[in-house]
């Protein structure tokens, strides 16, 4: 328990109004929740101070903002690491969703996304609910839900997005994570229709810039579900759409030689009507010294084969080892966890099929007739 | 004005469900809730919710558990509707999409849980409470007719002849004030814990609709029955499963005795949680605590991989809000404020005194879970007794007359909630709430005695003169938390009125209400319910006999 002087700068006002920050100081022991501090200076100094908050224990997802720049769960972020980072913390409203009043934000771009997805099971008129019992479904079965089901909506990823920005078709990183939820639930009958809704919509916008993933406070990791969905994807619709097809070509790309052949990427992604269209672009680059010709070999290109190959031969990796001819090779269900966690640990199933319909439409079909 | 055939208060799990059964009836429902629904409390419940479908299980058993943990004050005629509906309804819900646990052999896995003869608890995790919403919600979503009003809180609930008329509601995004004229009204705004500091509950939980229903004549009933959960994390108060003992935790105090053999020998950690709660603070009490005050939950020979698998959330409410790693050390813990028996009385039609009037959840009282609910029996009466609020209110909207909310109705209102706004001095809301919760958990806590419950009494009347001078000093009407507050003070100065009023009157010792000058159960005068209806005076009280079926009192041992 050590008490320590908290500066916390908190942002004021609602739009059109001129936005600032109030100076509020307090003495706080340094494993004090920002949202606690929050409510001290609403009962204690300002009550006029407003935020969303409910269950202060991070399962409702209410109070969200940015802490010190980063989006975070305001009631699991402690003012003691915050105060070590930047000496003072300074707490803003979420991003990518309107400004309503002081910390407050409009969550209807957030939720608009939520309900796009088609946010329920599909009928799977092959497979109807059973009567009076329950879809058997194994526990490897659950595993595959990876850690979606912690998600509690709280919009930090979807304020942390970057790509939101680029493009209003975008779904964002949470409703994305949702729908990979429903993707891999085998008693969902819309595997290839939310597939293609995707692929066609928004899944390649996604820059893996894996914010979504240090925003998250419940370590669902949206960034690797979009990862997860983009080899789906590719896998159950082949290759049809420029950001697939710019992923593969770049893999291969970088396979032949070492470095980009931006030539080769843009006849690959777009096809040759679609990279004629680019060649502005192109000038302009090589007006400004960038070289889209094809370069030599790199130095140690064994080597980087030898990545390759490691890569190809890893069950782990393997559907992100893509090929021209066979789409997506690979046969473990995306288990991509940079750290495995106990959940994601229960998952290898090596010898089942890629994506998780057959995995589990077969063993259980029995139970489900 | 909006209109609906059916208005439901509140979206967690009850509201959702009886949401969803008035509109798959084809009625026009509207559903109103100061919270995005996935935001409700139901998210916050963790363990689990009971189901009799093991194999050797049976729904008699469900009811006599149910029964016995109630210490024997539910009404037997609705427990056995809740144990008969529960399989149903958890596999609904599992067609719904919810993503449970699973055994080996692709079923719902099942915990044991405290009070059951079988382990009965099908969960999700840690976070059942979190799954079901989710599951249900997107259920809900399919239903584009549903009308979902995020972020009122409502404000009147008005009756006039006899039934309902409707609901007046604030927007908290817009400061705007509405009517909400309906044929039937369901309440289902969860539990009012917030009536006490050391509370599980979330912030929210202020007891809206329980208070309005009350407001406007409406009998509540079971109030004194206060359910203090064995294991919170003092300071925080927030809650630690019961399914950590369900996977086999022990307590131990600060001596390194497993003491629950003292006070339960068969089921030990698993007793119910009446008994379980007076444990440790009779352990605490009597000096056998740590010297925080505190007993030790103890999760470190479960072993790393169960911990972590099947209590993720409780690992991470220790790491981030107590700074232990329940891994390698004992959580520290103490009983805390966790669930009101009581609420809205409704008979098993989840049907009030007031016509069109229905109330399901943590807001009402059916009564089901008496004087001490079995943990995982709550999740499973929002889900069984929404449906049949929904139901009924359906069929009761169906055969009404137009409601006749008008204008003057919501000018009312208005009026009200501007008489609290433009006042330019007073007490702040916060000031006032402090005070309440202090009284409440100092002097209407586990144990009680007549000299603590009356000195509360006086408190709470002390308050709601104080209270009549509130002052709101944020004047925009833009998400004004600080009125809403001071609102939402107002509810839960009247039901902690009620609470204590109930508490004098039970002059024995049942469940959750521990009197010390009355320590034993008084099933000679005593087995029956309180109600308490407001009145100019304050809680008028009466009585309502228990509804007893199949099982006769017996003296309760674990």
């Amino acid at each position: 328990m050590a008490m320590v002087k908290v500066p916390i700068d908190v942002h004021r006002g609602s739009p059109g109004a001129s936005g600032h920050f109030d100076h509020f100081v307090l003495d706080l022991d340094e494993h004090t929740p920002v949202l606690t501090a929050l409510l001290k200076i609403r009962d204690e100094i300002d009550p006029t101070l407003t935020l969303r908050y409910s269950c202060r224990q991070a399962i409702c997802g209410s109070c969200a903002m940015r802490v010190n720049g980063k989006s975070r769960l305001a009631c699991v972020t402690q003012v003691g690491p915050e105060l070590a980072k930047r000496g003072k913390i300074v707490l803003e409203p979420m991003g990518n969703q309107p400004l309503l009043r002081d910390l407050v934000v409009d969550q209807q771009p957030f939720w608009e996304r939520y309900h796009r997805i088609e946010p329920y099971l599909l009928p799977d008129p092959a497979h109807p609910m059973p009567v009076g019992k329950e879809n058997p479904m194994s526990p490897e079965q659950v595993s595959q839900f990876q850690e979606t089901p912690r998600c509690i909506a709280c919009a930090s990823c979807f304020s942390a997005c970057p790509a939101l920005d680029s493009d209003p078709n975008f779904l964002g990183p949470m409703a994305l994570a949702k729908l990979y939820r429903f993707v891999v639930d085998p008693r969902d009958g819309g595997f290839h229709r939310r597939l293609e809704m995707v692929q066609n919509q928004s899944l390649w916008l996604c820059l893996r810039c894996n914010l979504c993933v240090e925003a998250c406070p419940k370590d669902v990791r949206p960034a690797e579900r979009i990862v997860d969905l983009k080899w789906m994807a590719n896998q159950e619709l082949g290759k049809l759409e420029p950001g697939s097809k710019h992923s593969i070509g770049f893999a291969e790309n970088i396979q032949e030689g070492g470095l980009l052949n931006e030539r080769k990427l843009a006849m690959d992604s777009l096809g040759l009507v679609g990279a004629l269209g680019q060649l502005p672009k192109a000038i302009a680059m090589m007006r400004h010294g960038r070289s889209i010709k094809k370069h030599p070999p790199i130095q140690g290109k064994e080597d980087l084969d030898v990545i390759y190959r490691e890569l190809a031969g890893r069950e782990d990796l393997q559907h992100r080892a893509f090929t021209r001819e066979g789409g997506v090779r690979g046969k473990s269900p995306p288990s991509t966890s940079a750290v495995p966690t106990a959940t994601a640990a229960t998952s290898s199933a090596p010898e089942s099929p890629p994506a998780n319909r057959p995995v589990s439409k077969g063993p259980t079909e029995g139970g489900k007739a | 004005m909006q209109r609906h055939d059916v208005l439901v208060v509140g979206a967690g799990l009850a509201g959702q469900r009886a949401a969803l059964e008035a509109v798959r009836a084809g009625l026009d429902v509207g559903m109103l809730s100061k919270l995005h629904p996935l935001r409700s409390h139901s998210a916050a419940a963790q363990g689990g919710i009971n189901a009799s479908l093991g194999p050797q299980d049976s729904v008699k058993d469900h009811v006599f558990d149910t029964v016995k943990g109630s210490d024997y004050l539910a009404d037997q005629d609705a427990v056995e509707i809740l144990c008969r509906e529960a399989g149903p309804i958890v596999i609904e819900m599992e067609h719904f999409g919810t993503i449970f646990n699973r055994a080996a052999d692709g079923s719902l896995d099942r915990r044991a849980f405290g009070g059951a003869s079988y382990n009965r608890t099908i969960f999700s995790a840690d976070r059942t409470g979190l799954a079901l919403l989710q599951g249900l919600y997107e259920e809900l979503s399919r239903e584009k007719r549903l009308k979902v009003y995020e972020e009122w809180s409502a404000l009147d609930l008005v009756v006039r002849g006899g039934r309902v008329q409707g609901v007046v509601a604030l927007d908290r995004k817009s400061g705007n004030i509405d009517g909400f004229a309906a044929r039937a009204v369901v309440i289902a705004t969860g539990p009012f814990g917030r009536t006490y500091p050391n509370t599980t509950n979330s912030h929210a939980s202020t007891g809206d609709g329980t208070a309005l229903a009350y407001r406007a004549g409406a009998f509540l009933k079971d109030m004194e029955m206060v359910q203090f959960h064995p294991t919170c994390l003092p300071g925080s108060w927030i809650l630690i499963t019961e399914g950590a003992r369900g996977e086999g935790g022990i307590l131990r105090n600060g001596k390194g005795e497993r003491f629950m053999s003292r006070y339960a020998p068969n089921k030990l950690e698993l007793a119910s949680r009446d008994v379980v709660s007076r444990a440790i603070a009779t352990e605490v009490q009597e000096g056998r605590g740590f010297p925080d005050g505190t007993c030790r939950l103890e999760l470190m020979h479960l072993g790393r991989e169960k911990v972590e698998t099947k209590l993720q959330e409780i690992v991470e409410f220790s790491r981030n809000f107590a700074g232990i790693d329940p891994v390698v050390e004992g959580i520290p813990v103490y009983p805390g404020q966790h669930y009101m028996m009581g609420g809205v009385s409704t008979n098993p039609r989840a049907e009030t005194n007031i016509s069109g009037l229905f109330a399901a959840g943590e807001a009402a009282c059916v009564s089901v879970h008496g004087a001490n609910r079995l943990g995982a029996n709550s999740l499973l009466e929002t889900l069984v007794y929404g449906k049949i609020a929904g139901t009924n209110a359906a069929s009761s909207a169906s055969k009404a007359p137009a409601s006749d909310l008008s204008q003057a109705d919501v000018d009312r209102a208005v009026q009200r909630v501007h008489a609290i706004w433009d006042r330019k001095q007073g007490e702040p809301p916060a000031v006032i709430r402090n005070d309440m919760q202090k009284a409440m958990r100092e002097d209407v806590g586990i144990y009680r005695t007549p000299q603590q419950l009356e000195a509360a009494r006086a408190k709470l009347v002390e308050l709601q003169k104080r209270y009549l001078n509130v002052y709101v000093q944020d004047k925009s009407t833009t998400y004004n938390v600080n009125l809403t507050d001071a609102l939402e003070l107002g509810y839960l100065l009247d039901l902690a009125q009620a609470i204590v009023a109930a508490a004098i009157l039970r002059t024995e010792s049942r469940g959750a209400h521990v009197r010390l000058d009355f320590p034993k159960r008084d099933d000679a005068n005593w087995l029956k319910h309180i109600l308490v209806q407001s009145s100019p005076k304050g809680p008028a009280l009466s009585f309502l006999p228990v509804t007893v079926t199949s099982y006769q009192p017996m003296e309760r041992h674990y």
